[in-house]
């Protein structure tokens, strides 16, 4: 920020100090120096918004808000001011202020190429589109340069792309781009290769392929040069939509001639001469004795060269016989047997890793009883190695390259569903044993074997201590058993980046929490927002700056990719889960509930979740999986049951956000005496319980019908067990309060009998519900068994569920208390008013007592029990546990991943235990 | 047997963040190209740029990242995403390119004296570890392009350099 070109201008040595200390991080002192300045030079306005500059980052936003606004007004023309302000109002995710800024300068300065330049970035960073139209073309009008004209022209592509009417993008914006370019090309005035580009964008959208084409190989083409192949790829386009399928054949063999190892053009190939079949340009047998002359002629090249053979070819001649096959021709079999020609392909890349990746798409093309053959056949065609005879008659593979082979085999044989016995131990053994071992562990629930999974993988880690799958299948495992303290490690030493925290985000945040491990739930919640928000605003410079670099084709990547991210399921989870977690660790402990909602700046009314568009970006193959087949339809469920809990916790946030609203709609009442604002609220909260009532009947049905994913599958939420526990339910029951609260609140307490009776029920019923609860976390986390360690995590996720529950209910009793407490004071006025000697206590009054005195019942049991198990668990001796024989090494492995389970569950149950503490605390306070 | 193409956004890596990439793709979005598997894998990917001015006869392509999944590894991608993007940068005129690799990346030291570059200096402390702290020393590598008839572009330095005196 410091850079200033113009070292003469008294002003500039005058703030130059200031510039240092900001850039310094010395905002103090940047703020003191401003205040100097301005006292001997009142109207450099500049240092006011330097001052503002050094307020903002010191956490000021208000006062550094005003003082910016009084330069603002001034409408500054000075560049100094200018940039101060664009800077100041970045920081404060203001960027719609610096269009205004620039507004105001052009008007003042007209001919500023600069300022009506900066105008125009001001608007692309808002995305204001038409009016990005408008200020290139001022620019352009005032400079005549080509980039600002068709900075005007992309900015229509961009009306049209973002025009939620497709009509008026193919009838309006594209044509009059189409118009605006055509006549530079008339006056001959096309410079740059970007403006050709930004022409073809255009004509293809407008589906104009002819003319497309036109462009593409006449003069203009020429200046496509920076792209490899840029020419040829888009010709190529253009014959396949133009059906052109001659020219498409011919250039596709062309572009094989000079590479016969790109892989696209293969089909391009194929799927043109196919079609020049179709319509007869070419005889049948001849067209295809034409594809299998060329694809053979490429192998006989191939075949004949002394360097590193290419796969190209002889992966196209497979493709060839699939595509044969599919069509049915018998001349297939002229190119060989595809068992043969794959062992062959074997035989030639075997040793390299990606054979199996290779192989994997043509495996089809063999019947099943040929499987078994074409296995050993691997075997004898390309030896292992290593002729050495282990006990047990294992052979290990001799050098790198059999090893591959090895694998290679192993791969193939799964791939091929033959659960084969033929590998020899060696390295690559254990990840397949490890796998094995666990997998089996899962399926049978025994938990032993889990155990001995997690010892197993320990070990591995221990070899290979950055191997990325053993990390996410202890990661897995230790979720499974309830233990989230050892996977924090474990994920950060994956040392996930960037977009990984959108993608295996999950992993993370879906365990966290419900297993009571809440510090580490807050960490991971704004390790993720932080990604999100940073690249809301960075990804909004790089548009301008493709804009600058002529880079149109980008612009409209630039600006999905943001999409991706701002309608991410994960971070619209993260979001909620975020303020739901704030308010479990913090509502009426350190801020009131009322205070929290409004720090998080949260309202009843406001949906942010943008549900038609939700994506699911998890990256559901992250961990290597044997059956890749189901996943699809995995993610499809996944994906509904995803949406569905997050519907209820979003509506569970914003109906505790309506609770809030209830004693300031009183204290509303009471002082303006409007009413409107009241019904309102009420029936926002009114619709807002109804569809959570919805959501609850949905989740209902789903968890009937739910289908277990695999091991390796999506998580599945925690949906299931707050229906089992009862915690769905009973936070409904409470919020549905919310709704009586605000009619009781209207009604009064001298004519609402039959309300009262019903918040009363109500009132008992959630009593009974948190009882219910309460039992379900009975028993014993982690026990000692005839030398079995026994582990029951869900009464962990049990105790949380009535954490999240009893902190509902206590917040829903608090606001009760608060709408109580002056009606009561009314009703007592009244009646000594009318001298009514009837002094019975209102029914809902008397209920309330009833509520406060069993929820405090409930909570000390839980309490006491927490304690209990912290205490059992202390003494718990695990070194006394005899386990099942295992080497001396194996056993340690085990014991440590017990004890890392065991210090995992001390740990969430003192958690659990200081924030349930704290909510009794707030209990007392409770009265009427 | 390889697809290659240019990068898009919608293919995410995430070796480095977001801006990075987005960074380069707005300004030398040729010089982006990923390759992918016939299966739809992404099997590796180069990203450059150009710099350096014409008249100090220093214009050339600097190669950014390289990056080639294991799996796909030993098939020669490196090497032809290496001669992809000195193509690109004869075309754009370059006397040179250019790349920094870690002193003790041997592999890929050799790597890239077997594709024709050689050491043209030597950078001390160019990689910083996360924290901050000096980390190792880099080779600076350059290959001459055709521009360059008398290879003068490639004539190493005498002494080492530090990372404030380059570019």
């Amino acid at each position: 920020m410091a850079a200033r070109g113009h070292v003469q201008d008294p002003n500039d040595r005058r703030l130059r100090p200031i510039y240092d200390y900001l850039d310094n991080g010395n905002n103090k002192m940047a703020i003191q120096q401003a205040d100097k300045l301005l006292k001997k030079h009142k109207d450099l306005h500049c240092a006011k918004v330097l001052k503002a500059i050094g307020l903002q980052r010191t956490g000021k936003q208000d006062e550094a808000f005003t003082l910016a606004q009084e330069v603002a007004t001034l409408e500054p023309t000075d560049d100094n001011s200018l940039q101060a302000l664009t800077i100041l109002y970045r920081e404060m995710h203001r960027p719609e202020l610096v269009t205004k800024l620039y507004e105001a300068a052009v008007k003042k300065v007209p001919l500023s190429e600069e300022y009506h330049s900066h105008l125009f970035m001001a608007y692309a960073r808002v995305g204001e589109y038409k009016k990005m139209q408008q200020a290139g073309m001022a620019l352009y009008k005032i400079v005549p340069k080509n980039p600002y004209y068709f900075w005007s022209v992309m900015s229509l592509v961009m009306q049209a792309i973002s025009a939620q009417d497709e009509k008026l993008a193919q009838t309006m914006f594209l044509p009059l781009a189409e118009r605006m370019v055509e006549k530079m090309v008339k006056e001959e005035k096309i410079e740059a290769e970007a403006e050709v580009q930004l022409y073809f964008m255009i004509l293809e959208r407008l589906g104009k392929c002819e003319e497309a084409l036109e462009v593409i190989r006449g003069p203009l083409g020429e200046k496509l040069t920076s792209e490899l192949q840029s020419r040829e790829s888009k010709c190529m386009m253009l014959y396949q939509r133009l059906q052109r399928w001659p020219e498409g054949n011919a250039l596709a063999s062309k572009l094989l001639l000079k590479n016969p190892d790109d892989w696209q053009f293969y089909s391009c190939y194929f799927d043109s001469l196919f079609h020049l079949i179709d319509q007869s340009w070419t005889e049948e047998g001849e067209g295809f004795h034409l594809a299998m002359t060329f694809v053979e002629d490429r192998i006989k090249a191939e075949d004949q060269k002394e360097t590193r053979q290419l796969r190209g070819p002889y992966l196209g001649r497979l493709e060839l016989i699939h595509r044969l096959r599919e069509r049915g021709c018998p001349e297939e079999a002229q190119l060989g047997e595809p068992w043969d020609l794959m062992t062959q392909y074997f035989s030639q890349f075997g040793d390299k890793p990606c054979c199996i990746t290779d192989l994997k798409l043509y495996l089809h093309l063999m019947p099943p009883e040929q499987h078994l053959k074409f296995i050993r056949g691997l075997g004898e065609a390309v030896p292992l190695g290593g002729e050495s005879e282990e006990e047990g008659g294992s052979v290990f593979p001799e050098d790198t390259k059999a090893l591959q082979r090895h694998l290679c085999v192993c791969q193939l044989s799964r791939a091929l569903g033959l659960h084969h016995a033929l590998s020899p131990e060696g390295k690559l053994r254990v990840i397949r044993d490890l796998k094995a071992h666990y997998h089996h562990g899962l399926k049978f629930g025994e938990e032993s074997m889990a155990w001995q999974g997690i010892g197993l993988l320990q070990e591995g880690l221990s070899h290979s201590p950055s191997n990325a799958q053993f990390k996410l299948l202890l990661l897995l495992l230790y979720c499974h058993l309830g233990a989230f303290e050892p996977v924090v490690d474990l994920y950060s030493s994956l040392d996930a980046k960037h977009v990984q925290h959108d993608t295996i985000g999950y992993l993370l945040t879906r365990y966290a929490e419900p297993l009571g491990q809440f510090a580490a739930a807050s960490q991971s919640c704004n390790f993720t927002l932080r990604f999100f928000h940073s690249n809301q605003k960075d990804t909004s410079e790089y548009i301008i700056q493709a804009y600058k670099y002529g880079a149109f084709e980008k612009i409209p990547e630039f600006i999905a990719l943001r999409s991706r991210l701002n309608q991410s399921l994960h971070f619209a989870q993260v979001r909620t889960e975020r303020m739901l977690l704030d308010l479990f660790l913090e509502a009426d402990i350190v801020l009131s509930l009322e205070e929290s909602v409004k720090s998080m700046s949260l309202t009843p009314e406001e949906d942010d979740i943008p549900w038609d568009t939700l994506r699911d970006n998890r990256d559901l193959t992250v961990l290597t999986s044997w059956d890749p087949r189901d996943r699809w339809e995995h993610r499809r469920a996944s994906m509904e049951e995803e949406c569905l809990w997050l519907r209820m916790r979003s509506l569970t946030l914003r109906l505790l956000a309506a609770l809030t609203a209830l004693g300031r709609a009183h204290q509303q009442q009471n002082s303006l005496g409007s009413e409107n604002g009241v019904g309102d609220k009420a029936s926002v909260a009114a619709r807002l319980f109804s569809q959570l009532e919805q959501a609850l009947q949905s989740a209902a049905c789903l968890s009937e019908k739910r289908s277990q994913y695999p091991f390796l599958g999506p998580p599945s939420t925690r949906l299931a067990a707050a229906l089992a526990c009862g915690s769905c339910q009973c936070q409904t029951s409470a919020l549905q309060l919310t709704v009586h609260l605000q009619e009781l609140e209207t009604m009064g307490l001298d004519e609402s009998t039959e309300l009262q009776t019903r918040i009363c029920n109500t009132f008992k019923s959630l009593v009974i519900q948190l009882q219910e609860m309460s039992n379900k976390c009975n028993g014993d986390l982690l026990e000692m068994k005839d030398s079995r360690l026994k582990t029951q995590p869900s009464l962990l996720e049990n105790l949380v569920f009535f954490l999240e529950t009893m902190s509902v209910v206590l917040w829903v009793a608090s606001q009760c208390a608060k709408v109580i407490r002056p009606l009561k004071a009314s009703l007592q006025k009244k009646k000594k008013k009318k001298k009514d000697t009837n002094t019975a206590t209102p029914a809902v009054v008397c209920g309330f007592q009833v509520l406060t005195g069993g929820l405090q019942e409930v909570l000390s049991q839980v309490l006491e029990h927490i304690k209990t198990q912290e205490l059992g668990l202390t003494a718990l001796k695990l070194a006394s546990l005899t386990l099942e024989p295992h080497t001396q090494e194996e056993e340690s492995f085990i014991r440590a991943g017990m004890d890392k389970v065991h210090s995992s569950y001390l740990r969430s149950l003192q958690e659990l235990g200081d924030l349930l503490k704290r909510r009794a605390e707030t209990l007392k306070t409770l009265k009427i | 047997m390889t697809t290659l193409r240019a990068f898009t956004c919608s293919l995410t890596v995430p070796q480095y963040g977001i801006p990075f990439y987005l960074q380069y793709l707005a300004h030398w979005p040729e010089y982006f190209i990923v390759a992918e598997a016939p299966g739809g894998e992404l099997m590796g990917y180069i990203m450059g740029k150009a710099e350096g001015s014409v008249a100090r006869e220093d214009w050339h392509g600097h190669v950014t990242a390289l990056s080639v999944a294991p799996e796909f590894r030993r098939l020669g991608l490196a090497a032809k995403l290496m001669d992809m993007l000195e193509e690109i940068s004869e075309r754009k005129g370059g006397f040179f390119v250019d790349l920094f690799v870690r002193v003790s990346n041997q592999v890929a030291v050799s790597m890239y004296k077997q594709l024709g570059y050689s050491v043209y200096r030597t950078v001390i402390e160019y990689y910083s570890a996360s924290n901050g702290d000096p980390d190792e020393d880099a080779y600076d590598m350059r290959k001459a392009l055709s521009r360059d008839t008398e290879k003068r572009s490639i004539i190493p330095l005498p002494h080492p350099v530090r990372p404030e005196d380059i570019e």
